[in-house]
């Protein structure tokens, strides 16, 4: 399948979009804020998936839709009046590097350094990444934020 | 029995209370500054760790305070650190008086946790959309959803024992994928890696390695290291748990399982 089809797209998105709700659900999040979570780690996923299609490697499609996600959960933590937190651990568990951290383990163990070491090394960039993605996005001050929910 | 008047007691149990449900070291440091601010307490230092709160402080003169509670890392309540922080936001605006705080506070912590049922559904619905996520196909989805409803039960009644942390995500991880790989074996999904893959996504420790890596950023360094070194060795036990059954899983079936 094309990876930029609208339909392989739309159907990333939409999986993305229920597993953040499922995620959501399991951190205990209230309920009246699962609808805008599912909607942050769908978009972070769209933007990612894009960024991949584009040529991007793994760890800039990351940054690039950590960027995406951190804004969209501070326009939410705004308009919602709940903290960021929220938005943000919800919705960056797809793009987070839990997969790679269980690789590097099981490459680890079954004896296969170099794949061990490869894919450790991946996640290490993916997390430092999504860490300066959010670092980056918190650090812009307040006023951008309010600002875009007026100008609606 | 803690007083109910003191404005360094407050401030501590919110922050203990936002510790112990997940959140990150700089909120809880400002939230319990912010707090103690928003009433006539003369000195205050806090210090926060991923698993303790430090605090020493003067309140009304003479009265000194000093704290320091070790806090076990439990899990995620997003819920209650919503409701912690909407507490403190209102205490900054001077809406309530310190007992009146803790009346709030002590109904945060009994929010409760999500029903067993809908939880079991999150987990099985998350590791299906993962394992589609990660390239699998719409029946390796079908297989991580069954295991995805078995991981949960079974963490649910590990949480009931107190088994170790250690010893839970082994005995999970080897759980789900002797689950996924007799389910592979009986002729369902075809991709054992992206069925085992969805089914342990909800142990993984993604956010925890994030989250130190944030730390880090903030200069937290203990922190983020207690951190890092909790993912790390959370992340090497599922993989021993993983391995071990694939392990013998295809020993058995002579190499049927990748």
């Amino acid at each position: 399948m094309n990876e930029l089809s609208p339909l392989h797209l739309l159907l990333q998105t939409a999986v993305a979009f229920a597993s953040t709700i499922a995620f959501a659900v399991i951190f205990h999040t209230p309920r009246r804020e699962l609808l805008y979570t599912g909607l942050t780690g769908g978009a972070g996923w769209l933007v990612y998936l894009l960024s991949m299609g584009l040529g991007g490697g793994v760890v800039a499609a990351s940054f690039l839709a950590t960027l995406a996600l951190t804004v969209l959960s501070r326009m939410f933590s705004f308009a919602r009046k709940a903290p960021v937190t929220v938005f943000l651990i919800c919705g960056i568990f797809p793009l987070v590097p839990g997969a790679g951290i269980y690789y590097t383990g099981y490459y680890f163990f079954m004896g296969s350094n170099a794949q061990a070491l490869d894919k450790g090394l991946e996640t290490i960039k993916i997390a430092v990444a999504i860490a300066l993605g959010i670092g980056f996005v918190l650090s812009l001050p307040q006023v951008l934020f309010s600002f875009k929910r007026k100008g609606r | 029995m803690p007083q109910t008047d003191s404005a360094l007691e407050l401030s501590f149990r919110m922050g203990q209370a936002l510790l112990e449900n997940g959140a990150e070291i700089s909120r809880v440091q400002e939230t319990m500054e912010r707090v103690v601010q928003s009433y006539q307490v003369e000195s205050f230092n806090v210090y926060v760790l991923t698993n303790a709160i430090f605090v020493t402080g003067t309140e009304a003169g003479v009265e000194h305070a000093a704290k320091l509670k070790h806090v076990p890392s439990t899990s995620t309540h997003l819920g209650r650190i919503c409701a912690v922080n909407q507490l403190s936001r209102e205490i900054a605006q001077g809406e309530h008086t310190v007992a009146e705080a803790f009346a709030q506070l002590d109904s945060i912590e009994t929010l409760p946790y999500s029903p067993l049922p809908l939880a079991v559904l999150g987990c099985a619905v998350g590791s299906a959309a993962f394992s589609y996520l990660f390239g699998g196909s719409p029946f390796d989805a079908f297989v991580a959803f069954f295991c995805g409803l078995a991981l949960e039960c079974y963490l649910y009644f590990a949480g009931k024992r107190g088994m170790s942390k250690f010893l839970t995500n082994l005995s999970a991880s080897a759980l789900v994928t002797l689950c996924g790989g007799v389910l592979f074996l009986c002729g369902l999904g075809h991709n054992m890696d992206k069925i085992i893959i969805g089914s342990i996504i909800r142990l993984v420790p993604g956010v925890a390695l994030t989250t130190s890596i944030r730390d880090f950023f903030h200069g937290d360094y203990l922190s983020g290291a207690i951190r890092m070194l909790d993912a790390f060795l959370v992340g090497g036990c599922i993989a021993v748990g993983v391995g071990f059954v694939v392990k013998v899983l295809s020993t058995l079936t002579g190499g049927a399982l990748l």
